[in-house]
């Protein structure tokens, strides 16, 4: 009986604190359908009375919202891509090889991970600049959130592939295998889905990414969704439902897809992603 | 016969840690070789450096003739089963059987066929399309085996195959890996702590310690003659007696130390008088004898029966054990007279631990005869 009692506070709790996490997010969808009148009433409704479903149409137009998706798109995939290549053999090695020197290495890629982005852009903006690279401002900005994200790729895939038990790599050595060969036929496709979860969560970080982007794309035409939301609000902006119908758009796809693979990627992060 | 696999003076060191040291062995084509001893006896390290995932620090190690010090594993032509079977967990049975032919570059049907061939005789043929997660233990454990046998290596390495199994599969599998060496004539080296395990299917019997060859020689050899203590004592289950002994000022005789119980022990050639040795005696070399009737009386402490024997434990320091067949109406606290049989004692050096040899006259040993003993006991009198 007390049991029950106790499970169902906890219940409750756990509903109120969702409720108070989530209510931005439900504010920024009812609000994206608001009229302008209703926006500002007080008090404020809860659900639209006319919701205008014209409005996603009308922002995605006027706001030129497919070339800031677009931009969005090619820097996380750029990102991702290239941490991928990188940071799996760095994992590895680092999964692999126990030493002094390895340790300090981890150190090292977890001290990386504590500087803020706020911090690393003047240096890496100045650095790139020197470079001639901000005349490819995508392309420095892949770089910056490569170089951000990174260890925190590194330190879970290398996680991943301590659970592939290293007799599975000698088995295939035996059995006639190359280092490189059993590499690739037997421990990727066991790491594959710690991989797949981690470059998820580096996609999602990136797509968002904002700190970078704001501060080395000048051009318009290049800049990613999040710069775009950024420029739509001014000092005297009053269009607050068009801003949310553009969140709206921004985020719906991004959180559609941590849903649909949420079980997977907290199975993915926890077990080791093996079996 | 021509040998298969040669070590010369092989050495293996971690940093400062000596594993192998000076290791040479000989191993002849179509022998099942058991390298058995402790953990941490360096039994595994030879093993993993004759696949090729140890390289050896010093010394001369070949495989059909061929040095293959510096040889990478894929080209030594040997096949391992693992402790852990290390099948691949994201292939089929089918798949784990064929990646060592595919790797080869064998045509696909050919691969196929030689894996329905071997899963037929392995019994696997039902289990192809299973994954090793869908399989039990002793099904994963033939697989391993089907693994190996596939590419008709040059040399079997068994990493203690059969450690994972329970008790009855176990000694099952004992008999079938035995069977299978038999009908493939290959070439096996079986690593394992069990010494069972070793006797029962080895030809040759290697027994390391620290990282040294102790003794190596056919399995009943090196149970009739341990070189050393260490030996006889891990080999044989239960385990040899040992009492340490002093010899007489004639040379002659030993004199037994059982703590509160002495007895006089005739020796069949001399000795330095005053030096200390071991005797050992194996359980079933001694008999359980009314009190007075035998070479001397013990207090019984513990007996144990498991059904067909029933070992009887002194209490004297050290314990004696002894096996009797059947079921001896004795209990605990009892006198009894302990018979020997004296052919089967063993004497070793007290402080090194060889084995000291004593002179056997027609194979023999001479006792002093005593008054009433009984036929098969070693004679002894009290001092």
């Amino acid at each position: 009986m007390s049991d029950q009692m106790r499970n169902r506070l906890m219940l409750a709790v756990a509903l109120v604190l969702a409720a108070i996490y989530l209510f931005p997010l439900y504010w920024m969808y009812i609000t994206a359908l608001k009229t302008g009148s209703a926006m500002f009433a007080t008090p404020p409704k809860f659900l639209p009375s006319e919701p205008q479903w014209s409005i996603y149409a009308h922002v995605w137009e006027s706001r030129n919202m497919g070339r800031y998706l677009w931009n969005s798109l090619v820097i996380a995939l750029g990102a991702v891509s290239l941490i991928a290549v990188l940071g799996v053999g760095c994992a590895y090695v680092l999964a692999r090889y126990r030493s002094v020197w390895v340790d300090i290495g981890l150190f090292l890629i977890l001290m990386l991970q504590v500087l803020p982005a706020s911090l690393m852009v003047t240096p890496i903006f100045v650095g790139f600049s020197q470079f001639g690279l901000l005349d490819t401002p995508r392309l420095a900005v892949i770089l910056a959130i490569a170089a951000k994200s990174m260890p925190f790729f590194v330190v879970l895939v290398r996680a991943t592939f301590m659970s592939v038990p290293m007799e599975l790599e000698e088995a295939a050595l035996v059995d006639g295998n190359s280092r490189f060969g059993a590499f690739f036929n037997i421990v990727l496709p066991l790491a594959r889905n710690g991989i797949l979860v981690s470059a998820i969560l580096i996609f999602m970080q990136a797509f968002g990414e904002f700190v970078y982007s704001k501060s080395m794309i000048q051009a318009v035409e290049l800049q990613p969704a999040s710069v775009g939301l950024n420029s739509f609000m001014g000092p005297n902006t009053n269009e607050w439902n068009n801003i949310m119908a553009y969140a709206t758009i921004y985020v719906t796809p991004v959180l559609a897809v941590f849903i649909l693979l949420q079980r997977r990627i907290v199975s993915g992060l926890t077990s080791g992603a093996l079996k | 016969m021509t040998l298969q696999i040669e070590l010369n003076g092989v050495n293996k060191f971690y940093g400062a840690f000596h594993a192998l040291k000076d290791i040479n062995l000989a191993i002849e084509e179509g022998t099942f070789v058991a390298l058995v001893g402790p953990s941490g006896c360096g039994k595994s390290t030879l093993l993993r450096s004759l696949a090729g995932l140890e390289k050896i620090s010093t010394g001369e190690m070949k495989i059909a003739g061929a040095l293959m010090n510096n040889v990478p594993p894929r080209k030594r032509d040997v096949a391992m089963v693992f402790q852990s079977y290390a099948l691949y967990p994201h292939m089929t049975v089918e798949e784990n059987l064929t990646y060592s032919l595919r790797i080869r570059g064998v045509k696909k049907a050919e691969a196929l066929k030689a894996a329905a061939d071997v899963a037929a005789t392995t019994g696997l043929t039902h289990l192809m399309k299973r994954y090793p997660r869908e399989l039990s233990g002793g099904q994963r454990q033939r697989v391993a085996m089907s693994r190996a046998i596939i590419r008709h290596p040059k040399a079997f390495l068994f990493d203690e195959p059969l450690s994972n199994l329970d008790a009855a599969l176990r000694v099952h599998m004992r008999k079938e890996i035995r069977a299978l060496h038999d009908r493939l004539h290959a070439t096996s080296v079986y690593v394992t702590h069990d010494q069972i395990e070793a006797m029962t299917m080895a030809d040759h019997v290697v027994v390391m310690r620290d990282g040294v060859i102790e003794q190596q020689g056919r399995p009943l050899d090196l149970y009739d003659r341990p070189a050393n203590r260490f030996v006889a004592g891990f080999i044989g289950s239960p385990a040899m007696n040992f009492i340490p002994a002093i010899v007489g000022e004639d040379g002659m005789h030993a004199v037994l130390d059982l703590g509160a119980t002495r007895a006089r022990l005739a020796l069949a050639a001399p000795l330095a008088a005053g030096v200390a040795v071991t005797v050992g005696i194996r359980p079933e070399h001694i008999r359980i004898v009314a009190s007075g009737e035998g070479a001397f009386d013990v207090p019984v402490g513990f007996v144990e029966s498991t059904g067909s024997a029933t070992y009887v434990t002194s209490a004297t320091r050290p314990e004696l054990t002894v096996v009797e067949t059947g079921r001896p109406d004795i209990a605990s606290g009892e006198r009894v007279g302990l018979a020997i049989e004296p052919t089967q004692l063993h004497l070793f050096d007290a402080d090194t631990g060889k084995r000291l040899e004593v002179a056997r006259a027609a194979g023999v040993m001479r006792f002093a005869p005593r008054a009433a003993a009984h036929p098969a006991a070693a004679t002894f009198s009290p001092s």
